[in-house]
């Protein structure tokens, strides 16, 4: 067997499974009940009770809609958005100032309009996970266009570039590195306004799951539903990165190399 | 016959500095001229006037007789830094330099380009991968490789150490024989202006203003051992301090109160 210095990813999962072990002992020998606090084995059959009865694909399913369509609408938003106040000075002085006014209100504190104005359905859902996605995306585009290397544009324009050839050809591969860190940030943000979402008043989903959990007193369906959220968060996040990787492959940096 | 003409050229930033004063300068058909002075001169900001990267604020420039509007098809440059598209692998990176060049004729030419510069084989690498030398020499490819009338040098050797400049010197020199572009660069080493000039234009600062020009009578290729390329060099550096005794004020205004300097 390999040191375990050969492979450091395993430093990483002393805690979590030193603690896991101890609690579930604790609980195994009598010593805690683990009713507000389940171990792992109770946490284990509860996520295969829950998958087997179909119930928990249900909620992923729904929360997957969710976060997927929202973060599809912030993404194109705020990446639209973002080009356009880049490419051009007037739309910048036009329209920065009232996105950035409407960036200084919490998000969430436009709950109760949503719900007012779009009901408390599918569409105000969306429109919450769209706008958590919609500001980093928008920053991040935005800031990666101004900051791109004059000395690069430059060498566009003596070789003859048009300003669509050096739009497309300089400036897109100069902010790609930046974009696709801004998408990880929305897509992060995505998760945390579905939960938001889905706590204000759903029938099915992840966040819904959270508080069936709380009110029938099933700490073990909250904390499965956790779970599933680090999980998905995760893969989600990986699949981004996947994407990125062919296309960011000549930077210059430690994960280009690994 | 005159390649290029810098007739008369002023450039005052919107600040009001003046950084160019009537500035005349030509380089005939296939002449090496170089723009010798220390910085704050103005020669890059004259090298970006005929790039086209800014325009002057009186004055013409002319690429064959005809004034040049902005950047020009038969104008390339190759920069103080590399420059290269962090994004695009050596060889695309020389294939850059060839936009109006068909796929086939541009290919064709950045691998031959690509064994020139003595890096055949790196076509696939990354920039990031070659040293700052390497990348020099992939960027004079890269302005090159569309055959240009007319390539600018913006000091494209003073970042690099003196034994990879001497060999980018004769690079330089072995592909200007074959091609044949006028070539207008700027730099502050005497040297290598002697090096490689057919003649060198003296500026001065404050604002940049052309002091001298002078022909270099020295055949190719050039031994920097022999006696006459020192005394090339001397004479450079003799008007070059004629030029700084002329900067210095005429007459000194008083330095404290009754006119006498504090320190006597």
């Amino acid at each position: 067997m390999k040191p375990l210095a050969a492979r450091p990813w395993l430093t990483g999962l002393i805690i979590p499974v030193v603690l896991g072990v101890t609690w579930e002992l604790t609980v195994r020998t009598g010593v805690m009940t683990g009713r507000l606090m389940p171990p792992p084995s109770r946490l284990l059959d509860s996520a295969i009770t829950l998958a087997r009865s179909g119930e928990l694909g249900l909620h992923v399913a729904a929360t997957m809609t969710r976060i997927g369509l929202g973060f599809l609408f912030g993404a194109a938003a705020g990446t639209l958005m973002g080009v356009l106040t880049g490419a051009s000075g007037l739309a910048m002085r036009l329209l920065d100032p009232s996105i950035q006014a409407l960036r200084a209100i919490p998000s969430l504190a436009w709950v109760p309009l949503f719900i007012l104005w779009l009901g408390i359905f599918e569409t105000s859902k969306l429109a919450l996970i769209a706008m958590g996605v919609f500001f980093p995306v928008y920053l991040g585009v935005l800031s990666a266009i101004q900051n791109v290397d004059r000395k690069l544009i430059e060498v566009g324009r003596v070789f003859g570039l048009s300003t669509t050839g050096i739009a497309i050809r300089i400036t897109g591969p100069a902010v790609m590195p930046a974009w696709f860190a801004a998408l990880r940030t929305g897509l992060g943000l995505g998760f945390m306004f579905v939960v938001a979402a889905e706590l204000m008043g759903a029938s099915e989903g992840l966040g819904y799951m959270l508080l069936d959990g709380q009110q029938m007193g099933r700490a073990d369906t909250i904390l499965v539903a956790m779970i599933v959220f680090a999980l998905l968060g995760k893969a989600c996040d990986s699949i981004l990165v996947a994407i990125s990787v062919p296309l960011l492959r000549w930077q210059d940096t430690v994960r280009a190399r690994l | 016959m005159t390649k290029l003409a810098i007739n008369h050229v002023n450039k005052t930033y919107a600040d009001g500095t003046e950084a160019l004063r009537d500035i005349r300068v030509h380089a005939n058909e296939g002449e090496i001229v170089a723009i010798l002075g220390g910085s704050g001169c103005g020669k890059t900001t004259l090298l970006r006037l005929v790039a086209g990267l800014d325009r002057p604020s009186s004055g013409a420039i002319l690429v064959g007789g005809e004034p040049i509007e902005g950047t020009h098809k038969t104008i390339s440059a190759v920069f103080q830094e590399p420059r290269l598209l962090p994004w695009l692998r050596v060889a695309a990176n020389i294939e850059f330099g060839g936009q109006l060049l068909d796929t086939t004729e541009r290919q064709r030419r950045a691998a031959a380009l690509l064994e020139r510069i003595g890096l055949a084989g790196y076509g696939g690498r990354w920039p990031r991968d070659l040293s700052g030398g390497q990348q020099q020499r992939v960027a004079i490819a890269r302005a090159l490789i569309g055959h240009p009338g007319v390539l600018l040098l913006d000091e494209p050797f003073s970042a690099l150490d003196p034994f990879t400049r001497a060999s980018l010197h004769q690079l330089v020199l072995g592909l200007w024989a074959e091609l044949k572009p006028t070539i207008l660069m700027v730099t502050h080493d005497v040297d290598e202006a002697v090096t490689l000039a057919d003649r060198i234009v003296i500026m001065r600062p404050k604002p940049g203003r052309v002091h001298e020009t002078m022909a270099v009578d020295l055949p190719r290729p050039r031994d920097r051992l022999a006696s006459p390329f020192d005394l090339m060099k001397r004479r450079v550096m003799r008007s070059i301090d004629r030029s700084l005794a002329e900067d210095l004020p005429t007459s000194p205004k008083p330095l404290g109160p009754g006119g006498t300097s504090p320190w006597l």
